[in-house]
């Protein structure tokens, strides 16, 4: 499903060139459920915004699907980003003046779904989540890990195929982090591929595969010893 | 500590280059606005200020308690300078002055050393007390005796250089009126342009007698038409003469209701007449400029908070590091109160380069100087010190108020964002005031140019006038065969008055009238020719005609005097004057006879005794269309002829029409209101710059989560801009109410009806004006990256 070869990421100032990604190639396949880890600066957060199209490569070519995903137009990215991806965020980022329902519903709106549909796929969302009481509350009222887990129903409202996470626990302590890798495990296992940046060995475990940067090159690529195996 | 401060604000200004500028547009307009009216008004106080005596001197004018309303006349009689003003003990010198005129308007003819005749205004008769009551400076003669005997003149400069420009006119002769013979006694420079009373040449009062051909003129206590000034003494208490003075008409005939007052110096350009009509208007006037300034620097205040979380990092280190919140407070309002000082500096130069403009706007000759007005710099540097502070206040309070641990986090605009803020609402009432300007100027704009092309009811193209007043009769058809003769004159008439010109009233009574019943109604004598000539139309029976040798017993009436008398046929019907009958011979459609300004009133027209031009005569002429120059040199030519030892000027109508004061305040009125328009329009927009900078700024995460979320660039502009929209929702709800109002109130009795293109075409460049200043922006901010936005630190 992502292919990225060769990428290069960089900025040049007046006197040198500073790279954040070093000639990256990764494949992701459908219903794969990849963890990248790192130290701070190593280009983790770089490379997850490439692959959710919110920043572009120096070099290199990325390919969603076999289509190629260099000088897409400004229409065409907010096309894929209503489309094909959800993302999920270490802040939350809910919007703070929209009580639950509607942050959920954003996503849909500006997808075009019809309004009667719309209350159908939040109702059933707000189910799965034991969330129904709370819908008409604002974000601030709730839990951390209730707002990261109203962010995780508007990611994936829209039914994407990609589901990127920018380190979903990175604010949450542990019990509430589990919870949160708790469901994305499930929604990996419906058939949803994801893609998290994490500090956190045993959250990244939860996928399928890690891949560890260090100073913008990949410096392993291997299969995860699942927890269930570690527990 | 202080090269700290400096460095600072160096720094901080630069920082931010555009924030800055506008910052500083915003403040110098406000300050140039303020400055210009503060000029004005300063300009319209500063009047006769220069006279050495100046809050000694007194006017006695005339209180006439009989009419309605009651008449401050800034005249009185001349037996006040002979029988009641000298006697006063607490009066040290008295002086009786009289305007020169030579028929209706003010002014005499001079001859030029070419033999070609100047007409002059300004010219007083006046007495020698004139050089010891006022500060004249005498550059040619003795003032001492100056003006003591007959037929001696003093001329202004201004005046001499024009009669001999050689110069040495001491003792030369003038020809005045192609009649009198004066000696120059004197030269005196010209007076500022802020003296009330600038008379171009001084002719000995004595003279008067003899120009007039009057007796007993110093014991005349019924001709309200002179100037009498006194020069009290020093400490002396006018309330007291007032007391005393009061009583003075009341053994005159007809004048018992009326009393003397004197009347200061320091009123005579502001309050002429006693009303307070100019001194509310300069009111409005200063309070319009202090409302500017005070917008501009709430702009400051807005743009400074929603520049301030770049400047949050940088005191929440200070604090951190042990900076206390009041030093931090003290450097922001230092750092306005530079940008202040130097917003007025550049306002001052910018006022300077404007004030030709303003004077035009007021229709005055007035040369404004910054400098001369001590008083209204030191009310500036007040002025900038308080807005300074003012403006640097709240934000300094806000910013050294933040805590620190928030700021480094960059949680400082984590809050919602209120409905009902306090900047919202002075943006909505910033746009509110600018819409209505703008369509107050639209309005004007339109009822200016409806006066101007409003149907007159004579023809007033074409029309050439002079007025003449020949010693001896002379016959008119003469005349007006010698002026036919070229083809490029139409037609030719005199008259009393012409339209615009001049009033005669009386009081009539009619037939059928009750019993008492009388209107004071205008009237015009004119001869056979005048409706022809002028395009009047015949609503019923005929004009004055030379068959009818009885027509000069006759007249002729308007359709609003018959409507006054109800009369259903008037042809034959009698109105009465002074006892006489005059039968009706016929009905002329109305016509605006004095300004467009006013109703039509009553009119009525009697036909002039024989045809002859005698005492002082209106004679128009209608010349064919595009022959202007040549229709004028032949009048010039025929009437020199005809009336060789008569000095005239030939005037155009059209002239005297565009001087009616109706039409000149109202364009003064526009262009004012316009002013205020661009400038109340700047202001706002200033001020929306400085919310919508705030709004994103406080937005600019969420706006980054929508992105992410799928949303296109348009509908962020679209969601950003709404806040923009209510605002001029608003606004519009505000602003045209009130023009609506202030257009229901207009004085006049002609008005162009309410357009609705005025309304729309001022919301229309609102709203224009509002999403130019936002658009660029908001779009920057829409187009903007998210992951910038979202970036967490």
């Amino acid at each position: 499903m992502i292919h990225l070869a060769n990428i290069d990421k960089y900025y040049d100032s007046r006197f040198q060139r500073t790279f954040v990604l070093k000639d990256i190639n990764l494949k992701v396949n459908e219903g794969e459920f990849v963890s990248i880890m790192g130290p701070s600066g190593s280009g983790k957060s770089t490379l997850l915004n490439i692959i959710g199209l919110l920043d572009q490569p120096s070099a290199g070519d990325y390919q969603l699907d076999g289509q190629s995903m260099l000088n897409l137009r400004e229409k065409e990215v907010v096309g894929f980003l209503r489309n094909f991806m959800g993302f999920i965020f270490q802040a939350y980022h809910l919007i703070e003046e929209m009580t639950v329902y509607e942050n959920i519903e954003t996503p849909l709106i500006y997808k075009g779904v019809k309004s009667k549909d719309r209350q159908a796929m939040i109702a059933d969302l707000l189910d799965r989540f034991n969330m129904v009481a709370k819908k008409e509350l604002f974000p601030t009222q709730l839990s951390g890990g209730q707002q990261q887990l109203v962010g995780i129903a508007r990611a994936i409202v829209g039914k994407p195929r990609l589901l990127l996470a920018d380190e979903p626990t990175g604010n949450l302590h542990s019990g509430q982090g589990e919870m949160i890798m708790e469901t994305l495990r499930a929604l990996n296992r419906e058939g949803m591929t994801i893609v998290q940046v994490t500090h956190n060995e045993k959250f990244a475990g939860y996928g399928s595969r890690i891949i560890r940067l260090e100073d913008g090159y990949i410096r392993s690529d291997q299969p995860a010893l699942t927890t269930e195996r570690i527990a | 500590m202080f090269r700290y401060f400096l460095t600072g604000i160096y720094r901080n200004v630069l920082k931010d280059k555009v924030t800055s500028l506008i910052n500083l547009v915003n403040l110098t307009i406000g300050f140039t606005t303020f400055i210009l009216l503060g000029m004005v008004v300063s300009y319209e106080f500063s009047f006769d200020k220069f006279n050495t005596n100046f809050d000694r001197i007194y006017r006695v004018q005339t209180k006439q308690e009989d009419s309605y309303p009651i008449n401050y006349c800034t005249f009185s009689p001349a037996a006040f300078r002979y029988h009641l003003m000298a006697d006063q003990p607490e009066v040290e010198q008295v002086l009786l002055m009289r305007e020169v005129s030579a028929g209706q308007g003010g002014g005499q003819f001079f001859q030029l050393p070419d033999g070609s005749q100047l007409f002059e205004k300004d010219g007083y008769f006046s007495e020698n007390a004139i050089f010891d009551i006022f500060s004249y400076h005498i550059l040619e003669g003795n003032p001492q005796h100056a003006l003591d005997e007959p037929n001696q003149i003093m001329l202004s400069e201004k005046l001499r250089q024009k009669l001999f420009p050689e110069g040495n006119a001491v003792g030369k002769k003038v020809l005045i009126g192609k009649r009198f013979l004066l000696t120059v006694v004197g030269v005196y420079a010209d007076l500022p342009y802020h003296a009330s009373l600038r008379p171009s040449y001084l002719v000995s009062l004595s003279t008067y007698e003899l120009f007039a051909g009057i007796q007993k003129y110093r014991d005349n206590w019924t001709y309200i038409d002179n100037d009498n000034f006194v020069l009290l003494r020093k400490g002396a208490d006018p309330a007291r003469v007032n007391e005393r003075i009061h009583n003075a008409f009341k053994e005159v005939k007809n004048f018992e209701k009326s009393s003397p007052y004197l009347h200061p110096l320091s009123k005579m350009h502001i309050s002429p007449n006693s009303q307070p009509d100019m001194i509310v208007g300069l009111s409005i006037l200063s309070l319009a400029g202090l409302l500017v300034l005070v917008l501009s620097c709430v702009n400051y205040v807005n743009l400074s908070l929603a520049g301030s979380t770049r400047r949050a990092a940088e005191i929440g280190i200070k604090k951190v590091v042990g900076f206390s919140g009041r030093v931090i407070a003290v450097q922001f309002i230092a750092e306005t109160l530079v940008l202040t000082f130097l917003a007025m500096i550049l306002g001052m130069g910018f006022a300077q380069l404007a004030s030709p403009m303003m004077a035009n706007i007021l229709r005055s000759n007035a040369v404004f100087r910054i400098f001369d007005y001590g008083a209204l710099l030191v009310v500036l540097l007040g002025t900038a010190i308080l807005a300074g502070i003012a403006s640097g206040l709240y934000p300094a309070l806000v910013l050294a108020s933040y805590n620190p641990i928030k700021v480094l986090k960059g949680k400082l605009f984590a809050g919602k964002g209120n409905a009902f803020s306090l900047r919202k609402v002075l943006t909505t009432a910033q746009f509110s005031i600018s819409l209505f300007m703008l369509i107050v100027s639209l309005i004007l704009y339109a009822h200016v140019n409806f006066i101007l092309n409003k149907d007159l009811g004579f023809e007033s193209r074409n029309l050439l006038f002079t007025e003449i007043h020949p010693r001896q009769p002379v016959d008119f058809e003469s005349v007006r065969q010698r002026l036919l003769v070229h083809p490029e004159i139409v037609d030719a008439t005199f008259s009393n008055t012409i339209p615009f010109q001049g009033n005669i009233g009386g009081f009539v009574s009619w037939d059928g009238a009750a019993q008492d019943q009388k209107e004071m109604i205008s009237r015009n004598y004119v001869n056979y020719e005048f409706v022809p000539t002028f395009g009047l139309k015949m609503l019923y029976g005929r004009n004055f005609s030379k068959d009818y040798p009885s027509d000069d017993k006759s007249c002729l009436i308007n359709e609003t005097a018959l409507k006054v008398f109800g009369w259903k046929d008037p042809i034959g019907k009698q109105i009465f004057m002074n006892g006489r009958p005059f039968p009706v011979i016929g009905v002329v459609k109305d016509f605006h006879p004095f300004s467009v300004h006013n109703p039509i009133p009553s009119y009525i027209m009697f036909l002039k005794d024989k045809n002859e031009l005698t005492g002082e005569a209106q004679l128009t002429v209608r010349f064919s269309e595009g022959n202007k120059g040549k229709a004028r040199d032949i009048i010039t030519a025929e009437l020199s002829t005809a009336l060789p030892d008569e000095p005239f000027e030939v005037k155009e109508f059209s002239v005297i029409f565009y001087l009616d004061l109706a039409i000149t305040f109202w364009q003064s009125m526009k262009k004012l209101f316009f002013f205020f328009a661009v400038v109340t329009l700047l202001i706002s927009s200033m001020g929306l710059f400085g919310l919508i900078l705030f709004t994103t700024k406080r937005r600019t995460k969420e706006i980054g989560v929508r992105k992410v979320l799928g949303s296109s660039v348009g509908s962020i502009y679209t969601e950003l801009s709404s806040e923009v929209v209510w605002l001029i929702g608003f606004a519009i709800l505000v602003a045209c109410p009130a023009a609506i109002l202030i257009y229901r109130t207009m004085p006049g009795a002609y008005k162009e009806p309410l357009n609705l293109t005025e309304f729309l075409l001022a919301i229309a460049v609102t709203i224009l004006m509002a999403f130019l200043t936002i658009t660029y922006h908001v779009l920057k901010v829409a187009v903007q990256n998210p992951v910038k936005a979202l970036r967490y630190e």
